[in-house]
């Protein structure tokens, strides 16, 4: 469902995209930049990962955002599920197969207007796996490090797929990601804090069975 | 002599007269469902009849593809393929499937007619679920603004909500969102797919008929080689009831060629057998063109159109015309008397009798109500009649040499001299005869009608999901006598799922339409809903909401409220209609005679049905399937009818034990086949029972024309053996047949067949009791 007209999407995406190149440098290259190489390279290890997250949602007709808590895991192959603990215990799963929601009862169902999420959760797979190639298919490359600190903002290139969710930006310290934020605009934005990241995590059978599809 | 000839040529000439003026497409189908009858007196089998015939077997789905890339066809490319189905004049819609600017143009229009459409529904729960509260009266509207905005932080932390934060603020009761979720199982996209380009056409043509199939490939070869102008190495994968029409109608034309081909070598080869000259058996094919020719005219002067398969089950009417041709032929003259009606004499009573005795049970299928049994019924009745006056006439016309037979000194041999192995062997046949009921397994399938193709079978699986359809899917039929019976039907019918079937998801897009009753009681719920805009309001405000984020609901809310109640429930589907997507529109029928909604249900492949639920699951072939069991038992009943009419018939005739014999020996005959069969561990069908009457019917001629020398224990003639025999030989060949309904007619004629003839042959070599 999509009510607001395509030139209005267009002129917020420009918007967006206008003050964000604004702000930050570009990276042109972003493969082959040795200021970024080794935290790209941090970022996109193959590796399973496991993190606790924060999720706040800002929408345009709330004043606080809703917040959802709960834990993150990524297996390469097997794809990103986010394991909701409050306020509505649900586990979303995004995966080469789709979207899938699993509901605390163990029920599964594909979520509506399941394209759009579909695009959201491939989108933040790539993010969480830094799979450098597909996000520069999506996305031009902006940042800068401030020591151990650095900050990334990734423009949608065009208002097709990556354009409906808006500008990406990530932070972290070293070789860790904390911050991810997806923003259409000032108000319509998702925060995500991640804490406790592990790498290498040995996930059970039982685990895979019933974070993964 | 020269009235025989005129009597024939006119017949001839009048027949073919008939057949001249048939238009095939008008008097003979190779539709399925015209084995069905068409007023069927369950109205919801003739509704998925109508649903099968005149929706979904139009259908055709059509994935094109890039091989090689991940990447979907070139828009241009797979434009100029949809361009070209359209203009090709055989398709009345053509449309990418799950197209965006469609399903976006069709939520505006349910957004626009929310209030009309959603609201009642959503008035109808906050009544039903403040009721439950027993708050007084006047908390109505406090009470349902607490509600909405309990709904409202929830749905906020779904996974969907970020997507329609544009929608959620035009519609804080999340009407829309809650129906896009109800329906999201109607949401037929496959993410496998995203590679090819999915085009959903609906022909103009049946699919059974000619225009249906050839028509329809050359237009999607056509569409197909203009999208290959633009992009060389497309490649098409489609599926439709036509392709399986086409190649079940080209296999089985080979199979009945072949078999016939097969059938005539067999007869031969027993000829041969028996006659000096087998070639002399050319002398009795006249009987039997005439006979066919004589039943195809009836046919088709009486039933239109006739199925096909009519002429093919009635081909075996040639193994009964050949008889009589056998019996004239075989007979010797008299040399007393050389005439040709002194040679007929001793040949007219067994000669009528066994005829009438044919007609007499075949009539009987008349009455039966599936129209493929009684065509066949008239066809072999008809034909039979045919058989007897050409068989009289063609050798009164045309003088012919006697066949002169080779004596067969093997079937002659042996006598049996004690009486127990023949009671041992009836004792057998009771047997198989008493446990039919016992171990006969039932099994009627349509699909046995057809011939099975495994790659055009996988293929519509594969081209199927590729279009979203899932395995653990059942659809169910919700109808009523008018709109709003059956759309109050499918209301308690979406309940019912809801309530035992907890784990299944159900969508209907009747769904979007309110139930009359919520409908009519809307105006008085929003009057008691006055004051809903302020407490909504001020609920959001307190729960942190922007309530000016919300001004367009609110606007819409007033406008709403101060609209005059319109007075027609179905203005709300006509306005409706004209939006909906082809391949959605087939969902529901509003306006149809017996208006009808589709539902489909995922994961509940057992769901139990309530009384009066007006619904069904349309297990489309299972669904004719038990139409087939019951059109069976009807046939069974009649069976019976006809033997016992056969019996009496047989019994008036003979007036002695003669009569006893005629008909007992037959219809032991037919039930001890059976009864093997069963017994084998075959599974046994309609098609099984109308060729154990046939076998009967051949087998009273055989008791008919022993009867005379049964007495003597003389052994059965050689025109009695012949006929037999080359029954047996041509059903034993109709018995290899890959087709079904051709292999059960074959192998319980031949059966039974064998059977009367084992038991005349050991009749005669029996002693009499001293």
């Amino acid at each position: 469902m999509k009510l607001v007209r395509p030139f209005f999407v267009a002129a917020l995406f420009a918007f967006v995209a206008s003050r964000a190149f604004a702000a930050l440098p570009a990276i042109s290259d972003p493969a082959n930049d040795p200021r970024w190489r080794d935290i790209f390279n941090a970022l996109s290890a193959d590796t399973t990962r496991l993190a606790v997250f924060e999720e706040r949602r800002h929408f345009p007709f709330r004043k606080k955002p809703v917040v959802r808590t709960g834990e993150l895991r990524l297996v390469p192959g097997r794809g990103l599920s986010l394991r909701y603990l409050a306020p509505t215990p649900q586990i979303l799963i995004g995966d080469d197969q789709g979207l899938l929601v699993r509901d605390a009862t163990g029920r599964s169902h594909t979520p509506p207007d399941h394209a759009r999420i579909q695009a959201a959760t491939s989108i933040m797979a790539n993010v969480l796996h830094f799979d450098l190639a597909a996000l520069q298919q999506d996305f031009a490359f902006t940042g800068e490090r401030t020591g151990a600190d650095w900050f990334l903002q990734l423009i949608p290139r065009n208002i097709s797929r990556a354009g409906s969710l808006g500008a990406i930006t990530l932070s972290g310290h070293e070789g860790v990601l904390e911050r991810l934020e997806f923003t259409r605009s000032s108000e319509q934005r998702i925060e995500i804090l991640i804490r406790d990241a592990r790498e290498n995590v040995d996930f059970t059978p039982a685990d895979l069975k019933r974070y993964f599809r | 002599m020269l009235a025989a000839r005129l009597v024939l040529a006119v017949f001839v000439a009048a027949c073919l007269l008939r057949l001249a003026l048939l238009e095939p497409a008008r008097d003979i189908t190779t539709d399925i469902l015209d084995l069905l009858p068409a007023d069927e007196r369950a109205p919801e089998l003739s509704l998925v009849r109508s649903l099968t015939a005149d929706v979904q077997a139009r259908v055709v789905l059509l994935a094109l593809d890039h091989p090689h890339s991940d990447a979907p066809p070139d828009d241009r490319a797979a434009t100029a393929f949809i361009d070209s189905l359209r203009t090709s004049g055989v398709f009345a819609t053509v449309e990418r499937h799950a197209d965006p600017a469609q399903r976006e143009a069709f939520a505006r229009a349910v957004f626009d007619q929310r209030f009309a459409l959603l609201l009642p529904a959503w008035l109808g729960r906050m009544q039903a679920a403040f009721a439950q509260t027993a708050l007084p009266e006047n908390e109505f509207s406090s009470w349902a603004a607490e509600h909405a905005a309990d709904g409202l932080e929830s749905f906020l932390a779904q996974p969907e909500a970020m997507s329609m934060q544009e929608l959620i603020a035009a519609d804080p009761l999340l009407l829309v969102p809650r129906l896009i979720r109800d329906l999201s199982p109607l949401d037929l996209t496959n993410p496998a797919a995203k590679s090819r380009t999915l085009v959903w056409a609906l022909q103009k043509a049946p699919p059974l008929s000619d225009a249906g199939q050839e028509p329809v490939f050359v237009a999607i070869d056509d569409a197909l080689a203009s999208a290959r102008t633009l992009q060389p190495e497309l490649s098409l994968e489609w599926t439709g009831v036509n392709r399986f029409a086409a190649a079940s109608r080209t296999r089985i034309q080979r199979e009945v060629t072949v078999l016939n081909l097969v059938s005539i070598v067999a007869v031969l080869g027993v000829a041969t057998l028996f006659l000096r000259r087998p070639w002399q058996i050319v002398q009795l094919l006249p009987v039997v063109l005439l006979s066919l020719l004589g039943a195809w005219t009836a046919t088709t002067l009486v039933f239109s159109p006739v199925h096909i398969l009519v002429f093919v089950i009635g081909a075996l009417l040639a193994g009964v015309a050949i008889d009589y041709g056998f019996y004239i032929s075989l007979q010797p003259p008299d040399p007393q008397h050389p005439s040709y009606s002194a040679r007929l004499r001793p040949l007219l009573r067994p000669l009528l009798t066994s005829c009438l005795t044919t007609v007499l049970g075949f009539s009987l299928l008349l009455v039966s109500e599936l129209p493929l049994l009684r065509q066949v019924g008239f066809f072999v009745a008809s034909g039979v009649l045919c058989a007897f006056g050409a068989a009289l006439l063609w050798f009164a016309a045309v003088p012919t040499s006697p066949i002169s037979t080779r004596p067969l000194s093997l079937l002659d041999r042996g006598r049996i001299t004690s009486r127990r192995l023949p009671l041992a062997l009836l004792v057998a046949a009771l047997v198989c005869a008493l446990t039919l009921p016992f171990t006969a397994k039932w099994h009627d399938d349509i699909r046995e009608l057809d011939l099975p193709s495994t790659e055009l079978r996988q293929n519509d699986t594969r081209v199927r999901q590729l279009f979203g359809e899932r395995p653990a899917q059942t659809a169910y039929l919700t109808f009523g006598d008018t709109l709003a019976g059956a759309r109050d039907r499918l209301d308690r019918f979406l309940r019912h799922v809801g309530n035992h079937a907890p784990d299944a998801t159900v969508a209907s897009l009747g769904a979007i339409f309110p139930t009359e009753s919520a409908w009519r009681a809307a105006p008085s719920l929003l009057q008691k809903l006055a004051s809903f805009p302020a407490d909504f309001r001020a609920t959001l405000e307190r729960r942190t909401f922007d309530p000016a984020a919300f001004a367009s609901f609110f606007d819409a809310w007033d406008e709403n409220s101060r609209r005059a109640p319109p007075d027609d429930y179905a203005q709300l589907y006509r306005e409706l209609l004209p939006h909906l997507p082809a391949p959605l529109a087939q969902t529901l029928a509003p306006f149809s005679p017996h208006p009808w909604f589709l539902s489909l249900v995922q994961d509940a492949p057992a769901l139990p049905l309530f009384d009066d639920s007006g619904t069904l699951a349309v297990h489309q072939l299972e669904t004719f399937n038990t139409l087939f069991g019951r059109y069976r038992l009807s046939a069974l009943r009649l069976s019976f009818v006809g033997l016992a009419l056969v019996v009496l018939f047989v019994t008036l005739l003979y007036r002695d034990r003669r009569a006893f014999r005629i008909a007992a020996i037959p219809a032991g005959a037919c039930l001890a086949g059976l009864g093997l069969l069963s017994l084998g561990g075959f599974p046994l069908n309609l098609f099984h029972l109308l060729g154990g009457f046939l076998g009967a019917c051949l087998a009273h001629d055989y008791t008919i024309f022993t009867s005379a020398t049964s007495r003597l224990r003389a052994l059965p003639s050689t025109a009695v053996r012949l006929s037999a025999l080359t029954t047996i030989a041509s059903f034993v060949v109709l018995g290899f047949s890959r087709i079904p309904v051709i292999h059960a007619l074959g192998t319980s004629v031949a059966l039974v067949v064998s059977i009367a003839l084992v038991a005349l042959e050991i009749e005669a070599r029996t002693p009499r009791r001293p």
